[in-house]
């Protein structure tokens, strides 16, 4: 049986869109963010997979949302989440990572939830410290080890690139000898679909 | 000998330095703090104030009653969102009717409430 083309669009949440109203007694953070869900395991196209799940602009707005959902070891396999700025989607393709990369991590089963809760605290935060650099972190749960992945705007710039490498590994306290690879966006594009010479250009 | 203008502006620009702050209370917050249409913070000098919270701060604010809050607009998403969003102190899971529910809801809890009896408890790496 054909699969049924289900869902066109990716499901922006219109109640997550527009202007976040801040309460005057929370803690604001520097940037607004919004978690969104995939599983790779389903036959749609990756923007199609994506849901928008919560959005926060508060430190007490992202403990609402965090503790009412899954840590990463009770999700399916192929599950992700990506946590981004207000304005950028988790694609490649997106303006404001199309001259970006990601550094990824492979983290053994047992940590993956106080890594990825490590990572989040870090990066809403502000613990990064790299102005406008970071666009979002991603965890994808695998089935041997799971990946971290943390989405910085410039690949270009190498200082830059390895200072948040630095400050992934005190963050999440990792062994010296953790996998770690650091790759643009434009190189993965190429690795995954290798007839492709530009960024498709539908969806933004 | 001399570097040429091009590179001594190069070595001028880099990134620019920010002041970092602990902020443990709104009232700490600075006056000159504005927001823009996404919501995000800038200060009236260019490089200035950011918004910087270190992981003790973030995690004690975990069990505030403002962020023991449910989310008002969670979806309900199985295998995603914990089974039951609906208003629920914490305390009184335990008497949900569901069993089942209650055994999930107290195995999130235990993982949710751990980092906050320590704060400063690191998990173990193997090496």
């Amino acid at each position: 049986m054909e699969e049924e083309e289900e869902e066109k669009i990716m499901p922006l949440r219109p109640d997550l869109q527009g202007p976040l109203e801040i309460p005057p007694n929370e803690h604001r953070l520097q940037y607004v963010w919004n978690l969104w869900y995939s599983n790779r395991s389903t036959k749609r196209n990756y923007d199609q997979n994506l849901r928008q799940i919560c959005r926060f602009g508060t430190v007490e707005g992202f403990w609402r949302c965090y503790q009412w959902l899954k840590r990463p070891s009770y999700l399916s396999l192929q599950s992700i989440y990506h946590l981004f700025k207000e304005g950028i989607k988790p694609m490649w393709e997106f303006p404001s990572n199309i001259n970006g990369g990601t550094w990824k991590l492979w983290v053994r089963k047992g940590v993956i939830d106080r890594c990825w809760e490590n990572l989040l605290l870090a990066v809403v935060g502000e613990q990064f410290d790299v102005g406008d650099e970071i666009c979002g972190i991603v965890v994808c749960v695998r089935n041997q080890e799971d990946t971290l992945s943390i989405w910085n705007k410039t690949a270009s710039d190498q200082r830059l690139v390895e200072g948040i490498r630095k400050k992934l590994v005190e963050v999440l306290q990792l062994p010296s000898n953790t996998l770690m690879e650091y790759k643009s966006h434009t190189q993965a594009m190429k690795e995954t679909f290798p007839g492709h010479k530009t960024f498709p250009q539908k969806h933004l | 000998m001399s570097a040429s203008p091009a590179a001594r502006q190069a070595v001028s620009q880099g990134i620019p330095m920010s002041r970092r702050i602990n902020i443990n209370h709104e009232s700490e917050l600075p006056n000159d703090l504005s927001s823009t249409p996404g919501g995000s913070l800038f200060s009236t000098t260019p490089g200035g104030t950011r918004v910087y919270y270190d992981r003790n701060f973030m995690l004690s604010m975990r069990n505030s009653p403002l962020a023991r809050t449910p989310p008002t607009n969670l979806p309900s998403i199985p295998g995603v969102t914990v089974p039951d969003n609906r208003p629920a102190k914490p305390d009184s899971r335990k008497s949900r009717d569901s069993d089942e529910d209650a055994k999930r809801l107290s195995a999130i809890d235990a993982t949710a409430a751990a980092p906050a009896k320590d704060e400063d408890e690191q998990f173990q790496i193997e090496l």
